[in-house]
């Protein structure tokens, strides 16, 4: 007969290990949702051109924060020169922040040559705090209708901004995010298993939250916001890492939605390394986990929010802590196994397939990703993506040290909130010179 | 004496072979994906034909850069007129 004591721990251990389970199954289920959602709507139109959204056309300041990017950021504003939105209604603002390398300067060149770019320089006593610091500084001098968001990587299509801008015909649209695509996808194994996320992340994800009214998130570029709307959510939050995200919620929590247009893309830079790309996903994990912090209660309080909509935001917000709580559930199996509470986890071979489904990197994304590349064209690169597995298991010591590091910070009243700035090469971008 | 296996350790083993085959299949398509692509690449965003020149790039150039091209230059200039009289001979 088992002590009392050990017979509690085996039925705590249980019902934790059951709850977390259940967690494990409702992402899971989510993204089975997204994919068959996307995979039904997949060829009907967004949207009927109208005689209104084809005449609209606003007023638009392009903000593109610059933090050392001279390898870069002229290939960038050259494109911003290219494109096709008609110029007295264009403004674009550089954003130099506090840079050491060229940037300024290229960006001042480009500047005496179009009337419409401008470029605003931070030095050290101001810039360098964030993206989130530096768009700020940039709204102070944009005078569009619509404020669009460029990082210093990317290379949008020509007509991006009037593909947008249909969609601010709707009065409910506060944002519209476009498609991001990795342009130096061929470089390495890290950018091509960074193309599969973004692929699972754009054509599936965001595609699905917009069918199904859900929460679709900014992602904080290649996107634009009504300037009115952001001036009255007091601009980008500069102690939330995650800016993007905290500007998602604080949208909807205002009742207004965020639009996503698969049909307005833009290439971008991925990251090149296995450390380049710690240090993204640990800012984006610590960054989200904080929103989760901030957000969680107001979402559930909404009255702004439907029910799908809680729950979806809920579950958005809570992502990345999927993968501590992935380490939990294995961690908690294996005592289950010795301590044997009920008859349930006597069954073994029963159970087993739990701890596998989630740790095989969860069998739903991969699927995801898979009708992603499908839809793309390109079977091809599903070759690859059981390789998801290794970059889903690198993720869990990510948001591992980022919520440790949160939860000191927190503990001793002290926000670290440095921003890991992401280095751009310009290589192996195939497609476009440099 | 005829050797009778042992079920437990029988089960174990074919449970190990079955994971170690389950993985090797799962994988291998990507190994082969990874060494040797044959995937067409990114996908081409709409406009992607207009090739970014940049109008500064050029004009950003290092001169200490330049200094080193030429003188390679100069020096694989002379290589080949080094050459040029054993071409006549």
């Amino acid at each position: 007969m088992k002590a009392g004591g050990e017979d509690l721990l085996a039925e705590v251990l249980e019902a934790f290990f059951l709850i977390l389970a259940g967690l494990m199954i409702a992402y899971l289920v989510r993204h089975y949702i997204f994919t068959i959602t996307v995979l039904k709507n997949h060829q009907k139109p967004k949207r009927v051109n109208t005689a209104e959204n084809i005449t609209f056309q606003p007023t638009i300041s392009v903000l593109i924060p610059a933090h050392n990017e001279e390898k870069v950021v002229g290939r960038t504003i050259q494109r911003m020169t290219e494109l096709t939105y008609p110029k007295d209604k264009l403004q674009i603002i550089i954003i130099e922040d506090a840079s050491t390398d060229k940037t300024g300067a290229i960006a001042d060149q480009y500047a005496a040559m179009h009337n419409h770019i401008k470029v605003i320089h931070r030095d050290r006593k101001v810039g360098g705090r964030g993206k989130a610091s530096a768009l700020n500084a940039g709204l102070k001098r944009a005078a569009g209708e619509i404020i669009v968001c460029f990082d210093a990587d990317y290379y949008p299509q020509p007509d991006f901004l009037e593909r947008i801008t249909k969609e601010f015909v709707n009065p409910k649209v506060g944002v519209v995010q476009g498609r991001i695509t990795v342009l130096n996808e061929p470089y390495n194994i890290v950018t091509r298993l960074v193309a599969l996320e973004r692929i699972g992340g754009y054509r599936i994800d965001q595609q699905a939250r917009d069918n199904l009214g859900l929460i679709t998130q900014f992602g904080g570029t290649a996107g634009g916001i009504r300037r009115s709307l952001l001036e009255s959510l007091g601009g980008w939050n500069e102690s939330i890492l995650a800016e993007d995200t905290d500007l998602t919620l604080r949208v909807y929590l205002a009742g207004y939605k965020v639009s996503y247009l698969n049909e307005a893309e833009s290439y971008e830079e991925a990251v090149e390394s296995w450390q380049a790309y710690w240090k993204q996903r640990y800012r984006w994990a610590k960054g989200h986990m904080q929103c989760a912090f901030k957000h969680s209660f107001n979402v559930i309080r909404s009255k702004n929010l439907g029910l799908k909509e809680k729950i979806d935001g809920l579950l958005m917000l809570n992502v990345y802590f999927m993968p501590i709580l992935a380490l939990l559930l294995w961690a908690t199996f294996i005592p289950l196994l010795i301590l044997k509470p009920s008859p349930l986890f006597g069954a073994v071979w029963a159970l087993l397939p739990f701890p596998l489904y989630s740790f095989v990197g969860n069998f739903a994304p991969f699927f995801e990703v898979g009708i992603g590349t499908y839809l793309d064209g390109r079977t091809r690169a599903n070759w690859l993506i059981p390789l998801l597995i290794f970059t889903f298991l690198y993720n869990i010591p990510i948001c591992t040290k980022a919520f440790a590091d949160l939860l000191i910070s927190k503990i001793l009243g002290k926000d670290d909130n440095h921003w890991e700035k992401t280095v751009h090469s310009g290589n192996g971008n195939c497609y476009i010179g440099s | 004496m005829r050797m009778v296996p042992n079920p437990t350790s029988t089960t174990f083993f074919l449970l190990v072979l079955g994971i170690l085959a389950f993985i090797i299949i799962m994988l291998l398509p990507a190994l082969v994906e990874w060494k040797k692509p044959k995937d067409a690449g990114p996908r081409r965003i709409m406009g992607h034909m207009f090739f970014a020149q940049t109008e500064i790039g050029d004009m950003m150039t290092d001169a200490e850069e330049e200094h080193v091209f030429d003188k390679m230059l100069v020096d694989r200039i002379a290589g080949i007129i080094a050459f040029l009289p054993n071409l006549e001979a």
